[in-house]
């Protein structure tokens, strides 16, 4: 029977490759291949990176100068929520989705996701919440202006009166991003537990298949909470109901904790699979084993647990009593532990080995970096007394743009650069992707890096104006993003040209060790010919001992 | 180096493709529904905090809630759990017309509820706009009620599905999916009845 | 080898912990002047927590700059590294360092929240009736010594006014906070609208407010001079311009402001958010959307005509 199937596919090899440049009209069908998927995920949610980034030029060129003199009030407002909100729905989530699409089922050895429709349904609802999310600067009254928490009163305020609103719009699209991801978890969480290839126990998993797990996890028990907050919300705004009015006995408190029960653990659905990313990355480009792999594997699920009754740190200064603050001040902090797990296992990983820097070892090596510095903010933050004086000031803004830009960012960079040649079938310049890496890092620095002195000094966040004794810091940080801004062309530049012309680059050019590097790039339809059999644990470099039984089988053209 | 044998063995089962899928799905529903509940969780944590915190929980003028024809209802909704059941066996038989029999009851009986429910609606001197009390009962209930809603249509597309020659052969996950929905549907009732009707 | 590898360990500690004591001393100078009480201990506090971090940081960075500064492969080195895959000491001992370090720092914290003791906001599910102003002002002649009684704020969209209890039943009001210098400040804070938060970058201290509840904050200044009040919770379209003078005095100079105050008549106080308002209907400049109107110009009796004037700190 399987014989039969590779007579017909090589027959219709017109198709083969998704990923090849001259079949870029998959990538407009409703493919259920994961691969397909997969890309369009990316590619979608890079065009948003590029719009949510663009309200950030916006804010930044606001705040060159203390006065609110670029744009209006309301404008500056809708900006800094539509840009949280793009960045986070629009970009991190369904772009880490889409690589973990890409690769789950390639480093599992499976042929497919477990669901490949509910696969393409769950991706098209990305493109409907840009357009929702979109259209809501031409509905009279403009986008929302509450933020990305969407706060209670100041979300029910709704100036024009009409019902279709901006904020009614970011509710609906919020809550369909909830339903696609809803989707997207149960597909994962599936595929990992059920379609593993033969011999691939949960210890022979890559690391960033545990995390991709934990962070799917995630997304089921919390994404519900959100998504409970968010109906009272809309029935407020549209039904006239108090759940959080409290002018009628409404609790907005009560809002804020739905909301942060989900939205605090989604900080670590961005930044798990990217601590799956780094583990991936550095025993390639360190040609060591990833040290202590199976601890690095369980400390996932382990801050799985814990992101679960940590929320009440963002509540600290609001209508928090004194224990409720003690108490999650000792969850919170206790997260470094197994994050911390991860980070010294890295860097033994790294320690001594044959280190190679090529781009996706510059992005991950300094996406560590970047996340020892905003987790140790992280911990300042956790500190009640600390945050009672920082909280909702720039150092919370520097804080998490070091995690979300400087960590996740740079791991999404990074991963992209190590996994284009597996994609494309193509390698790209590395001398443009350097100087991509220095414009980036540099950018990053400028642009966050004074956040945390200006925060410190007590300059709010979500605020158009402020005095001048912020300005310096601030025309920093303005130039900084501004060069961030930049520094996306040469990335541009160099995925396109690549893909369209790049030099060929073979099944595996970085000498690594996973089942995505046995097959042929871009990987076949089918993915594997025969199904791999796992006979060893991921990361065997320096111990020349083979990952499968029957590499032979697993393509029909080996090379 | 592992036993071949196992590892032999592991690759024949899993190249029975069918059995499978129907696992997979079956396990993909259940992840669904765990996280479904956490909503259903989130909406009575909810429910417990204004009540608990509220001064004036009842809206003027009204007394609470009557428990008689609810708990008719509760009765209904809970048995009809068992009766679905009781359908599953015989199409585990491949008995069909108990099949249908049973799956048309259970269907009838997810209707009164709703029937029920709705007169009970009519019957009430509150809105959903009345107070912190009106606001969760309607969201509570009528979320709740959408989701017997959900159920009672899944029931109808099996009921009317069995009739297509062959069609539970291959796989009974259709009609293993809607009778779990269903028992999930219960369990969040009672749940949903013990806070809203026991605990006035 | 090994005695080598040892003794640069330990020259590396030696510096990196030099490095973090210098990093901890320069903290202090990142914050406003330390105006309060309080924020002597949160400066501690933080002092010590960027020490550690210095010393965590220099800690990994330094281990992954040794080894992509000396241990990089040749061009055309394709060997693999040492293959080692774990070490069980190592990996007990850095998981049981930052979980002594974590209660260590939450220990710490929880000794400065303690100390501070600003009180805030009590449960959450036990919300009372709003205590209403009266309520709170039921002792009379509280006045003369006045730092124990409560000072009411109200926020709303987008200004400030704070009430004085006074002799007559009457609040006094101002838009400008006086506080008596070294005494235990008790606030009542109430918003009319959404949330607001009161933050004094000077004090180190912020506290949401919340619409129909009344929360109890307390704090000792301890430093004369005019600090910047600023709303701290996102409020709306004004937001940024919602802010205030807090002028910290002796008990004396506070007492004659305050008799001052009492004897003017209310009048219209300087409002950034409804003159920018106000300003922009006129022009015909492109606008923003459709915003809510801010409340007009609060009329106090003390009632200051131009924006607030705190240094910069
Ligand atoms: C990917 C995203 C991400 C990640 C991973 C984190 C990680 C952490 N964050 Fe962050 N955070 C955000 C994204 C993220 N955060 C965002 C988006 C916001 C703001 C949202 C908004 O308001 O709009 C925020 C806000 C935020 C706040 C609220 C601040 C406020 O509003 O007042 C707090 C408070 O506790 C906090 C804490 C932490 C902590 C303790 C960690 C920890 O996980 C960090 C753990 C890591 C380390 C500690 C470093 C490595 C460990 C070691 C080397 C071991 C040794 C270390 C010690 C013993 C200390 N974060
Ligand atoms: C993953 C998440 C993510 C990412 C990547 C970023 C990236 C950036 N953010 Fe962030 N930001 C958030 C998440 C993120 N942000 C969140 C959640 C908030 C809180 C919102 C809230 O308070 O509600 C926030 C808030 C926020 C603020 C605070 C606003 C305020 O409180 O008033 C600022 C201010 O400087 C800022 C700046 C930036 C900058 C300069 C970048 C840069 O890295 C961006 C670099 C730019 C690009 C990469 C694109 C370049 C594009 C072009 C040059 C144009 C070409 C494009 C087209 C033609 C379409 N952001
Ligand atoms: Cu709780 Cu007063
Ligand atoms: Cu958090």
């Amino acid at each position: 029977m399987a014989n039969i199937s590779v007579e017909e596919l090589s027959g219709n090899r017109a198709q083969p490759y998704p990923g090849a440049p001259d079949n870029w009209k998959r990538f407009f069908t409703f493919s259920t291949d994961h691969k397909v998927i997969g890309i369009q995920y990316i590619v979608t949610s890079f065009v948003f990176f590029l719009i949510g980034g663009l309200f950030a030029m916006i804010i930044r060129g606001e705040l060159i100068t203390p006065e609110a003199n670029l744009v209006d009030r309301t404008i500056y407002n809708a900006m800094f929520t539509m840009h949280g909100s793009v960045m986070l729905f629009l970009w991190s989530f369904p772009v880490l989705v889409g690589l973990a699409n890409y690769l789950v089922p390639l480093m599992i050895g499976a042929r497919d996701m477990a669901f490949p429709r509910l696969n393409a349904a769950a991706f098209w609802m990305v493109p409907v919440v840009g357009l929702l999310m979109m259209s809501s600067f031409f509905v009279p009254g403009g986008p929302s202006q509450s933020g990305w928490w969407a706060y209670p009163p100041v979300s029910l305020q709704n100036p024009t009166g009409n019902l279709i609103n901006g904020q009614v719009l970011w509710l609906l699209a919020v809550a369909i991003s909830g339903v696609s991801s809803i989707m997207g978890a149960v597909n994962f969480v599936t595929t990992i537990f059920k379609m593993r290839a033969p011999g691939m126990t949960f210890f022979r998993m890559p690391a960033f298949v545990w995390t991709v797990l934990a962070a799917q996890l995630i997304q089921l028990f919390g994404l519900p909470a959100l998504t409970a907050g968010a109906v009272m919300l809309l029935l407020d705004i549209v039904a006239g109901t108090s759940f959080f009015r409290p002018e009628n006995g409404g609790n907005p408190i009560l809002y804020q904790h739905f909301f942060w029960f989900y939205s605090h653990p989604a900080v670590y659905v961005l930044a798990l699979p990217v601590f799956g990313i780094f583990s991936e990355i550095f025993p390639v480009y360190a040609r060591k084993p990833l040290f202590g792999y199976r601890v690095v594997a369980v400390s996932s699920l382990i801050i799985t647990g814990l992101s679960a009754i940590v929320w009440v740190h963002h509540m600290y200064a609001s209508g928090t009593p004194g224990w409720m603050r003690m108490l999650f001040m000792f969850t919170t902090m206790s997260i470094s532990v197994p994050t911390g797990i991860k980070i010294f296992a890295w860097t033994a990983t790294v320690f001594r080995g044959k280190l190679r820097l090529d781009t996706p070892m510059l992005f991950a090596l300094a996406g560590v970096v970047n996340f020892v510095f905003a987790g140790i903010t992280g911990i300042m933050l956790g500190s009640v007394p600390v945050d009672i004086h920082v909280n909702n000031t720039y150092f919370v803004v520097g804080h998490f743009h070091y995690v979300v830009y400087g960590t996740v960012v740079f791991g999404i960079y990074a991963a992209l650069y190590h996994w284009f040649p597996k994609m494309t079938g193509r390698m790209y310049y590395e001398g443009l992707g350097k100087v991509h890496f220095w414009l980036t890092w540099l950018g990053t620095t400028l642009n966050f890096l004074p956040m945390h002195p200006v925060g410190l000094m007590g300059m709010p966040r979500r605020v158009a104006s402020y005095d001048p004794e912020f300005a310096f810091w601030n025309v920093l940080a303005s130039l900084g993003g501004f060069l961030l801004g930049l520094s996306t062309l040469p990335f541009i530049l160099n995925m396109v040209s690549s893909w369209i012309q790049g030099e060929k680059a073979g099944n595996n050019p970085w000498r690594a060790i996973g089942l995505e590097w046995l097959i042929s790039s871009p990987p076949p339809v089918e993915n594997f010919e025969q199904l791999p059999i796992v006979i060893a644990e991921p990361y065997g470099y320096g111990k020349d001992e083979p990952l499968v039984s029957n590499l032979a089988e697993l393509s029909e053209s080996p090379g | 180096m592992t036993s071949e044998a196992s590892i032999a063995n592991q690759v024949e089962s899993s190249i029975v493709e069918e059995h499978n899928e129907e696992a997979n799905s079956k396990f993909g529903f259940w992840v669904f529904l765990l996280s479904e509940s956490v909503i259903f969780l989130s909406f009575f944590a909810g429910y417990i905090v204004y009540k608990t915190s509220s001064t004036d929980w009842l809206p003027p003028g009204v007394e609470g809630l009557d428990t008689h024809d609810p708990a008719i209802n509760t009765v209904v909704l809970i048995s009809s759990s068992f009766v679905i059941y009781v359908a599953e066996r015989f199409l585990h038989d491949k008995k069909l017309w108990g099949f249908r029999v049973f799956l048309l009851t259970t269907l009838l009986m997810g209707s009164y509820f709703l029937y029920g429910q709705a007169v009970e609606w009519q019957g009430l001197e509150f809105g959903l706009t009345s107070g912190l009390y009106g606001a969760t009962f309607y969201l509570l209930t009528g979320f709740h009620g959408l989701h017997v809603l959900t159920g009672v249509l899944l029931q109808t597309i099996m009921f009317f599905r069995s009739f297509i020659p062959g069609n539970y052969d291959k796989s009974s996950f259709g009609i293993d999916a809607t009778s779990l929905f269903w028992h999930f549907v219960d369990v969040i009732w009672i749940i949903l009845y013990g806070l809203i009707y026991v605990w006035q | 080898m090994n005695m080598r590898l040892i003794g640069t360990l330990v020259g590396a500690t030696i510096l990196i912990t030099l490095a973090s004591l210098w990093m901890g001393q320069q903290a202090y100078s990142w914050f406003p002047p330390e105006a309060s009480a309080e924020s002597k201990l949160i400066d501690d506090l933080f002092s010590f927590l960027t020490a550690l971090g210095t010393f965590i940081f220099l800690g990994v960075t330094g281990m992954l700059a040794y080894s992509v500064l000396f241990y990089r492969a040749g061009r055309y080195d394709y060997s693999d590294g040492p293959p080692i895959e774990g070490n069980v000491t190592l990996e007990i001992v850095w998981t049981a360092i930052p979980l002594a370090l974590v209660i260590w720092i939450a220990a710490y914290s929880y000794q400065v929240y303690e100390q501070m003791d600003v009180r805030g906001p009590m449960e959450l599910v036990h919300l009372h009736m709003p205590e209403t102003m009266e309520a709170a002002y039921a002792e009379p002649m509280e006045m003369a010594s006045l730092p124990s009684a409560k000072i009411a704020v109200q926020a709303k969209q987008w200004a400030w006014i704070f009430h004085y209890p006074s002799e007559n039943g009457e609040d006094i009001t101002s838009t400008e906070l006086h506080l008596p210098v070294d005494h235990r400040i008790k606030l009542a804070l109430t918003s009319d609208d959404v949330l607001h938060g009161f933050y004094v970058p000077a004090f180190r201290l912020k506290q949401d407010i919340i619409p129909n509840k009344t929360i109890d904050f307390e704090f000792t200044p301890t430093r004369i001079g005019t600090y910047r009040l600023r709303d701290s919770q996102y409020s709306g379209t004004y937001f940024a311009a919602m802010q205030a003078d807090v002028v910290v005095e002796s008990p004396a100079d506070y007492q004659s402001w305050l008799a001052d105050a009492a004897g003017r008549v209310p009048s219209p106080a300087y409002n950034r958010a409804s003159s920018e308002y106000n300003r922009a209907a006129e022009q015909t400049v492109v606008r923003g959307w459709e915003t809510v109107p801010p409340a007009s110009p609060p009329v106090v009796n003390y009632a200051p005509k131009q924006a607030p004037a705190s240094p910069p700190a």
